[in-house]
């Protein structure tokens, strides 16, 4: 049984950002400065609910800092 | 879509077989960063015989060996102060938080990352807007804001969701009717037994609960949320909605809720969690409508991998039809109905604090009450019930000790009216019962005719 269900246009974009964000935060974390570095993991933790909640596999991201 | 009904549209209305798999899935990975992360954990498991292919599906969930409090207490007792059970270092998390300690042992500690916390938040919202509430809400927290979790993370969630948060921490009960009253809060979180004990300080203070802004109660911490005596009590007392949630710290978070429909019990969010109701006694599970274990997997914490849990919490399970919200999430009929280690064996009779409580509450107008069990004549265990009435007299009295002991196979309940405010008053989890019996054998064993 397929366990995904379908999305919009506009979650699917949420779905960008969250692993656009992620990335940056693997490649870029430790060069960014504090404030955006903390806030950008905020956000992280916070989208990784939305990924998370649209059925997605978003995995741990405590590598990243959240 | 603004108006929804439901915090996730997505999740909370999925058909079961649609459900199921999405748990399946959820299980595979919980498994697989368990095999990966987190060594005493999946000792544990293949102690059990569990290997990472060998859970696929939700029927293989029973493969997997029981965790108790008692297994994770021993291991944060060998290795303080967290145990063996973190998949990542103390330093990586944001939150220290323990257990409320009031059953009597030394509080679990727990901690969580920054993925976690919001995530602890994220289970509260489904709560919050199950109910009801909305962004415009103001939301009054009566709570300690110590170690212990507590509403937490319903803080966090009220924030999120866009409500306007009035903490209530370090405050006596007056300051906090006034502040609530005066501040038009219209949403108030408390356990059930503060929510009456805020009411009767309105009373004294002359504030009209009922003609205040107050439209709603989230309640949590005790099973009396559940109890339909009590919850009338409260609703009436507040002239609000009362809504029912349980969560626990060895999880972070709540795990179910009732929705604003209020079918008499709480949806169990089940796109987070897998919960199994089990025969406390053999662990086998039991089935809808019968009463029975809670035992929890829950996909959200990752610093805490947590599998098969043995709660201690009573519930009787029964399909999510049972109310007409649409949700797809199965409702825990009456909430948690007690714990299993609450049971006491009165001469022989099966006694349960909950169901003193529901005969109390429905009986008698009172203000508060204990029950206290002792050793009478030095071999005879005896039950009495301590009550403040508001209103009546012997009569009463006399009456609920009719009911009483109607309830329970006829045994004998001592029942004798308490000076007004004599009894003790409670913040978070009421400690109603007192056992003194004098004990002659081994751990329970008592004297008894």
């Amino acid at each position: 049984m397929d366990d995904s269900f379908e999305i919009s246009a506009a979650e699917t974009e949420l779905l960008d950002v969250y692993e656009r964000l992620h990335a940056i935060l693997a490649e870029h974390g430790e060069e960014l400065p504090p404030f955006a570095q903390r806030n950008a993991i905020k956000a992280l933790a916070a989208l990784w609910q939305v990924a998370n909640g649209l059925g997605r596999q978003p995995g741990q991201v405590y590598d990243v800092g959240a | 879509m603004p108006d929804s009904r439901y915090w996730n549209p997505h999740t909370e209305t999925l058909p079961l077989d649609r459900l199921e798999a999405l748990q399946e899935r959820k299980l595979r990975d919980l498994l697989d960063w368990t095999f990966a992360r987190a060594p005493w954990q999946a000792r544990r498991l293949r102690e059990g015989g569990v290997e990472p292919l060998s859970v696929q599906t939700l029927a293989d969930l029973r493969r997997i060996p029981f965790l108790t409090r008692a297994d994770w207490m021993a291991a944060q007792e060998a290795d303080p102060p967290y145990g063996p059970v973190l998949t990542q270092p103390p330093e990586a998390a944001i939150r220290y938080h323990t257990t409320s300690g009031t059953s009597g042992g030394r509080p679990l500690a727990v901690l969580d990352g920054a993925k976690d916390w919001e995530w602890i938040a994220e289970m509260w919202c489904y709560a919050f807007w199950g109910f009801g509430v909305r962004p415009v809400d103001t939301v009054f927290f009566a709570f300690g804001y110590g170690t212990f979790v507590g509403f937490w993370g319903a803080q966090y969630a009220c924030e999120k969701l866009g409500a306007l948060v009035l903490p209530g921490g370090n405050m006596s009960t007056e300051a906090r009717v006034r502040m609530l009253a005066d501040c038009d809060a219209t949403v108030v979180c408390s356990t059930p037994t503060y929510a009456l004990r805020m009411a009767q300080e309105a009373r004294r203070l002359g504030i009209d609960l009922p003609g205040s802004a107050v439209q709603r109660l989230i309640l949590s911490g005790e099973p009396a949320g559940s109890i339909p005596a009590t919850k009338a009590l409260i609703e009436a007392q507040w002239g609000a909605k009362a809504g029912d949630t349980a969560g626990m710290t060895e999880l972070g978070t709540v795990m179910m809720f009732e929705c604003d429909h209020q079918p008499g019990g709480a949806h169990i969010i089940e796109d987070h969690y897998v919960e199994e109701v089990v025969d406390p006694a053999t662990g086998e599970a039991v089935g809808y409508g019968e009463l029975g274990e809670r035992v929890v997997t829950s996909f959200g914490r990752g610093f805490i991998p947590v599998l098969r849990y043995r709660t201690g919490d009573l519930v009787c399970r029964v399909s999510a039809d049972r109310c007409s919200c649409g949700r797809g999430f199965d409702v825990y009929d009456g909430g948690i109905r007690g714990r299993a280690d609450d049971m006491k064996v009165i001469r022989g009779t099966n006694v349960y604090p909950g169901a003193v409580e529901a005969i109390v509450r429905r009986v008698a107008d009172v203000e508060e009450f204990q029950v206290r069990l002792y050793t009478a004549d030095g071999i005879r265990d005896e039950i009495e019930v301590q009550v403040e009435l508001a209103i009546g007299g012997d009569d009463v009295l006399a009456e609920l000790g009719r009911e009483l002991a109607e309830a329970h196979e006829g045994l004998r309940f001592g029942v004798r009216r308490a000076e007004a405010g004599s009894l003790p008053r409670f913040e978070l989890k009421a400690k109603r019962l007192t056992d003194e019996r004098e004990v002659w054998g081994g751990t329970g064993e008592r004297k008894a005719l």
